[in-house]
């Protein structure tokens, strides 16, 4: 990278914790004994309640709701000023098909008069994204980047890499899913592969460190290598490669070596086959203790955001992710 | 930062299967939107659309728009004469909005007791999100390198392309696959009508008496190459992308900024970073969608950004339609063609220029000039506007 990239804020809506770094120091942290408290599935919406304005809350749907209230978290938590210099790179596995459906549904039930034009846009799967920088006046690149399983981490590398090549001043990256029961049933149903779904929104701030130190900015860590790429494997399948390109080139980057790895932030998520494939992928770096945040926040594309919130919370460590289909992200974040 | 070059083209439009096809409907000014078959009209003043003729091929199992993209990337690849070892290492950036979404509707819909063309398959779930043609195309072409599904609404397919090329220009790949797809689907046929902005004929970008939009389908990807590993393995560069700027209106979810800040914004960003001035650009391929209020702000922005009439300006919309995730790519493909063959695609059914719009919009027919630079504008649902910036091969 040519410029140093620094995580300067933290945001998220989860089940288990809501809130800017503080909060999530705790809630990131492993359970003195191992398991999880049993969670109020009604949090989520409690918490949208309490924290999305009236205007809000009609107007948009509630996966754009979830990324809104985690990106204004993420936000207050760097002390960035809205003025419009932030760029949005969010990631998500299933956008807004609870949307998209409703909008099917209406013409079914009615026909052409029963389209909605208020809910056409959010069909379109940047609608978390365009919600999101009306409301947080963001106005350089913003992208949605779809992808199964490692939407989150693919969209804060990309993040970093536009930071780092000087393209945007700073970047709020991370990711977001919900959960509908229908939508997530069907899809496992005609895909296979049944990971212990959640649902979260999360977002980390990235910004120059030069630029993050200039204005008294609290580093919370760096992004000191990213990579993303993929192994063989087809569709939604799981692949026998078990050598990584993208994982040695990170720690080469990074000039970090297995042993130095504080911590390695898997993608583990109840899927079996999937994870037995990335156990052996990260085979080279099995050294150091391996932490599966999916057992505890379910897995979204959010993520890749608490991952990286915990690197930065107890680095140097990396954050691996590896998706059904074989694509697959890798960060070093430096303590 | 490194050069990135255009090495391999591919397309698959309403003109058919094919780069050759595609610019030679272009060329000749041809209007492919035609009556629609593809999905129910009845019920809907609209019933014209741009399909891609039959043919697409592949096998049934996969989505429509899984088959555009694949006939479009394999074309592109083939074109660029890369060796199987480049594959390795090479990303893989698609530009994506519906994904398969057309089959899935055929599934839902029949689920729910109302059949319609297509066969109904739970299997078509699979392929429901965006993500699933990077999913498919990253496997069947065997590319290991970034794989990524960019959903940026109608600017999607130049978006790809601006990540790829940063990706390029900043040494983490040398070589890249970037490109959009999308097959006509029911949703997006009835959100367009729901937002009044389909026109019943074919739409007349720019034209003062334009009523809307037309919409379509297609596939366009290319091969963008950083210029040292070009140059080392011999291959040609049809163009070199010299800017590729994005930025965010941040207004509102449908509508562009009323003076159109972000798409000028996105405009003079692409010119610096390729070192040029305004002046030098000869040809603008606009998003041109002939909605009143898209032409009428983004001649605006343009008339912010080159004054008045002093850049040719074509829509290429006027023949193929909107091909959403795909427009911009196909446009970048029409834009790198302009650049080779010195000659601008012309506005079909363009007769009176609104007066809001004050450039030379090349009516109905093309136009041969020399080019040196020239830009296509894409612009998407929630203010994401992408620029692009070509130079032609010296």
């Amino acid at each position: 990278m040519t410029v140093r990239v620094a995580i300067t804020g933290i945001g998220a809506v989860t089940l288990p914790a809501t809130g800017g770094a503080a909060v999530l120091a705790h809630a990131l942290a492993p359970p003195a004994d191992g398991a999880g408290a049993a969670l109020d599935p009604e949090r989520i919406d409690r918490v949208l309640a309490e924290l999305v304005e009236p205007g809000e809350a009609r107007r948009l749907s509630r996966v754009s709701q979830l990324a809104l209230v985690a990106g204004r978290l993420a936000i207050a938590d760097a002390g960035l000023a809205a003025d419009g210099a932030l760029g949005l790179v969010i990631g998500t596995e299933l956008g807004d098909l609870r949307s998209t459906i409703a909008f099917a549904e209406g013409y079914l039930a009615r026909g052409a008069s029963g389209l909605s034009p208020l809910l056409f846009p959010n069909t379109v799967m940047n609608t978390m994204a365009s919600t999101a920088a009306i409301a947080l006046t963001a106005r350089e690149l913003s992208l949605t980047i779809d992808a199964p399983g490692i939407a989150g981490e693919i969209a804060i590398a990309r993040a970093a890499a536009f930071v780092a090549a000087g393209r945007i001043p700073a970047a709020l990256a991370g990711g977001v899913d919900e959960l509908d029961p229908a939508v997530a049933a069907v899809l496992a149903e005609a895909r296979g592969g049944f990971a212990v779904r959640g649902e979260a929104a999360a977002f980390v701030v990235l910004e120059s460190l030069a630029g993050a130190a200039a204005r008294g900015a609290r580093i919370l860590g760096e992004v000191r290598a990213a990579a993303t790429g993929a192994l063989p494997a087809s569709p939604y399948g799981v692949g026998r490669t078990s050598t990584s390109r993208v994982l040695a080139r990170t720690l080469a980057h990074a000039g970090v070596g297995p042993g130095a790895l504080r911590a390695v932030y898997t993608g583990t998520n109840g899927d079996g086959r999937r994870d037995a494939w990335e156990a052996r992928v990260l085979a080279p770096v099995a050294a150091a203790p391996r932490i599966a945040l999916a057992r505890r926040f379910g897995q979204s594309s959010a993520l890749g955001a608490l991952k990286v919130a915990a690197a930065a919370l107890d680095g140097p460590a990396l954050v691996y992710g590896l998706a059904r289909g074989g694509g697959e992200a890798a960060l070093v974040i430096g303590g | 930062m490194r050069r990135v070059l255009v090495t391999g083209l591919g397309a698959v439009s309403p003109f058919g299967a094919g780069v050759k096809a595609y610019w030679a409907g272009l060329a000749a000014g041809t209007c492919a939107i035609r009556p629609a078959t593809l999905i129910e009209t009845d019920g809907f003043r609209c019933g014209v659309a741009a399909e891609v003729p039959d043919g697409v091929g592949g096998s049934s199992r996969r989505s429509r728009a899984d088959r555009l993209a694949f006939a479009a990337a394999r074309e592109a690849l083939e074109d660029a004469g890369l060796a199987a070892a480049d594959h390795r290492d090479t990303a893989l950036i698609v530009g994506a909005v519906g994904g398969g979404m057309l089959e899935a509707e055929a599934w839902h819909w029949t689920r729910r007791g109302r059949p319609v063309r297509g066969p109904a398959r739970l299997g078509a779930v699979r392929s429901i999100l965006p993500s699933a043609h990077a999913e498919s195309l990253g496997h069947r072409l065997g590319l290991g390198g970034p794989r990524e599904s960019i959903v940026t609404a109608c600017s999607s397919g130049a978006a790809s392309l601006a990540v790829a090329a940063e990706l390029i220009a900043a040494g983490a790949v040398d070589v890249a696959v970037a490109g959009g797809a999308d097959a006509l689907t029911r949703i997006c046929y009835m959100g367009f009508s729901a937002l009044k902005l389909l026109d019943s004929a074919p739409c007349r970008p720019f034209d003062r008496d334009r009523k809307g939009m037309s919409i379509g389908e297609g596939a366009a990807f290319v091969v963008l190459e950083a210029a040292e590993h070009a140059r080392a393995r011999g291959a040609r560069g049809y163009a070199e992308l010299t800017g590729a700027a994005m930025t965010t209106d941040a207004h509102h979810v449908t509508a562009p900024h009323p003076e159109g800040d972000g798409m000028a914004r996105a405009m003079r960003a692409a010119l610096a970073q390729g070192r040029v001035v305004p002046g030098d650009v000869g040809y603008v391929n606009a998003h041109g969608t002939a909605t009143l209020q898209n032409d009428r702000i983004e001649a605006a922005a343009l008339r912010a950004v080159f004054g008045e009439g002093r850049v040719l300006v074509s829509s290429t919309k006027s023949m193929i339609g909107h091909t959403m995730a795909a427009a911009g790519s196909l446009e970048a493909l029409a834009t790198v063609l302009a650049l080779v063959h010195g000659l601008v695609p012309p506005t079909a059914q363009h007769e009176h220029t609104d007066p809001e719009v004050p450039f030379d919009c090349v009516p109905r027919v093309a136009r041969e000039t020399a080019l040196a630079h020239a830009i296509s504008n894409s612009f998407g649902f929630g203010g994401q506007n992408v620029t692009l910036l070509f130079r032609a091969r010296p």
